[in-house]
């Protein structure tokens, strides 16, 4: 099954109108204090968990907006979640 | 495949309690670092465990295209000995990989690639690696059913010509190998997947089979896509890698008319002719990380229309089979290859994208000394797991591969 991908203002398209942006992780760190290994450690490491992961998607062929979904990597299908935010 | 016949690479072992070193994943690396720690360093109480088959990841799957153009000063040595490698280890392991050194075109659509083409070619020739600049006249003069007619989408400018590149039998390396490392003592163990690690005291001491545990001080980790994931949910460690899946596939054979790779950046697909006659050609990832294989109309779509530009006597021939496999990107489109850091005996082979089979003999060289010495070979001093807090990410691509919400 192709990837689906549903967009808070959209509804559900097609996974390639989407550019993929990244593992959901938590606030950009505060630069005051921020040594390079936390700095690394926001923009470059990942999980790449085989399961379910929280993340971002642009919708680049669509509306232009940002938001995170659930999707099982393991399958690469969306999860059914009570709703997703912008 | 597994049941009573005897492998093609040897007899049959037992799994053992113990080892010297365990090797995470039959793949190429694996497998190559299997090799060179048994014949170079004595190193033959090893094994390597696979979770499916030997050359289930990439190593089975890939297009076989081998080339040492790389971009920069810190790749291109590691390649260039790779390339010089497949003769050598065809004869030392007595099986026929099959190098066919028909040379790579990669063809060059704008006056922004040939200039960054002439900075490549510079970078090679200082290293002693064969690649020239040409036209697309000279293009046409190698490879005849190129379309050098400016009606296409985008027209081709000239290309960077790599003469000692070609393909290399990929089947044929992993097996290889496997006989090669078998010989000299080295276990392989299909069927069996490593589910954990165990440290103590911040040393490796054992890996988790699911058909038990194994005591060593040393562990590889290999696991092509896989490896990501495997550091993870086994140490805790995250690595700078994204996951994707590559396609591929193949046309129908076909009489010679293709003698030489030909890639396009800007089209997103490469193509060579196989020895059987058919067009191996692919390129492009589904630019989201996932763990499947699964294959796209998308892609046949994708691939027939850039085909069907640059070499238009291939319009209307047929796709016979397409699949797909995993790649593990890092952002800088460069491996990590490290070791001791950041548990002791703990040493890493990965991040090997869709460039890991060019590679695979001279990385498994100087990973098998970095296991057998303990030192870093200065070889692989640039490629540390640290270069990313560091900041000195490698330019192997022009534009960082980033898949963060920042940018
Ligand atoms: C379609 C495609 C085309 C490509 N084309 C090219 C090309 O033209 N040129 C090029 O240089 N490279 C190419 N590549 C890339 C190349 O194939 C890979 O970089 C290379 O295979 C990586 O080797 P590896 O040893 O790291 O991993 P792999 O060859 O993928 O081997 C990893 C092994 O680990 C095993 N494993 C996973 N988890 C476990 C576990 N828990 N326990 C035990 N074993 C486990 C897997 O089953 C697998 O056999 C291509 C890849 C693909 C998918
Ligand atoms: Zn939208």
């Amino acid at each position: 099954m192709a990837l689906t991908l549903t967009c808070p203002i959209c509804g559900q398209r097609n996974g390639y109108e989407f550019r993929y942006g990244g593992e959901e992780k938590g606030p950009r760190p505060d630069e005051e204090g921020l040594s390079p290994e936390d700095w690394c450690d926001y923009v470059h490491l990942n999980k790449c968990v085989a399961g379910i992961q929280k993340e971002w998607w642009f919708h680049r062929d669509g509306c232009g907006a940002w938001f995170t979904t659930q999707r099982d990597t393991t399958v690469n299908l969306e999860v059914e979640q009570p709703e997703a935010q912008l | 495949m597994f049941g009573r016949h005897k492998p093609l690479w040897g007899k049959k072992t037992r799994l053992k309690s113990s080892y010297d070193a365990v090797i995470i994943g039959g793949g190429l690396h694996g497998l190559a670092t299997a090799y060179f720690l048994a014949r170079d360093h004595d190193l033959t109480n090893v094994a390597v465990i696979e979770k499916r088959y030997i050359g289930f990841g990439g190593g089975g799957r890939n297009t076989a295209i081998v080339r040492a153009n790389q971009r920069t000063s810190q790749n291109v040595p590691l390649y260039k000995e790779a390339l010089a490698l497949w003769p050598v280890l065809t004869r030392e392991l007595d099986y026929n990989l099959m190098f066919f050194n028909c040379g790579n075109l990669n063809l060059m659509h704008s006056e922004a690639a040939m200039n960054a083409a002439r900075m490549n070619v510079a970078t090679a020739q200082f290293h002693g690696v064969e690649s020239h600049l040409i036209d697309a006249k000279q293009c046409k003069e190698l490879i005849p059913a190129l379309n050098i007619s400016d009606d296409i989408t985008y027209p081709i400018l000239g290309a960077m010509y790599h003469p000692p590149g070609g393909i290399v039998r990929h089947d044929a390396v992993v097996w290889g190998l496997a006989k090669g490392a078998a010989r000299h003592g080295v276990h392989i163990h299909q069927q069996t997947a490593v589910t954990g690690i165990g440290v103590a005291n911040g040393q490796i001491v054992s890996v988790e089979t699911d058909r038990g545990k194994i005591h060593t001080p040393r562990v590889l980790l290999a696991a092509g896509g896989y490896s990501a994931a495997i550091s993870y949910h086994m140490l805790g460690i995250k690595l700078p890698i994204s996951v994707l899946t590559i396609q591929a596939m193949v046309t129908q054979p076909l009489k010679p008319i293709l003698n030489h790779v030909v890639s396009s950046g800007t089209y997103h697909a490469y193509a060579n002719q196989t020895l059987k006659g058919e067009i191996a050609t692919g390129a492009h990832m589904d630019p989201w990380p996932n763990y499947t294989t699964q294959t796209t109309a998308y892609y046949i779509k994708h691939q027939a229309e850039a085909l069907a530009e640059m070499l238009p006597c291939l319009r209307g021939v047929k796709f016979m089979r397409h699949w797909a496999g995993l790649a593990d990107m890092t952002p800088d489109m460069a491996p990590i290859m490290d070791g001791n850091a950041p548990l002791k005996g703990y040493f890493m082979n990965c991040g090997w994208g869709y460039f890991g089979f060019k590679s695979c003999a001279a990385a498994g060289k100087y990973m098998a000394r970095f296991m057998a010495t303990g030192n870093c070979p200065d070889m692989l001093k640039p490629f540390t797991l640290r270069r990313f807090a560091q900041h000195r990410l490698m330019g192997e691509t022009a534009a960082l591969m980033s898949y963060s919400p920042d940018n």
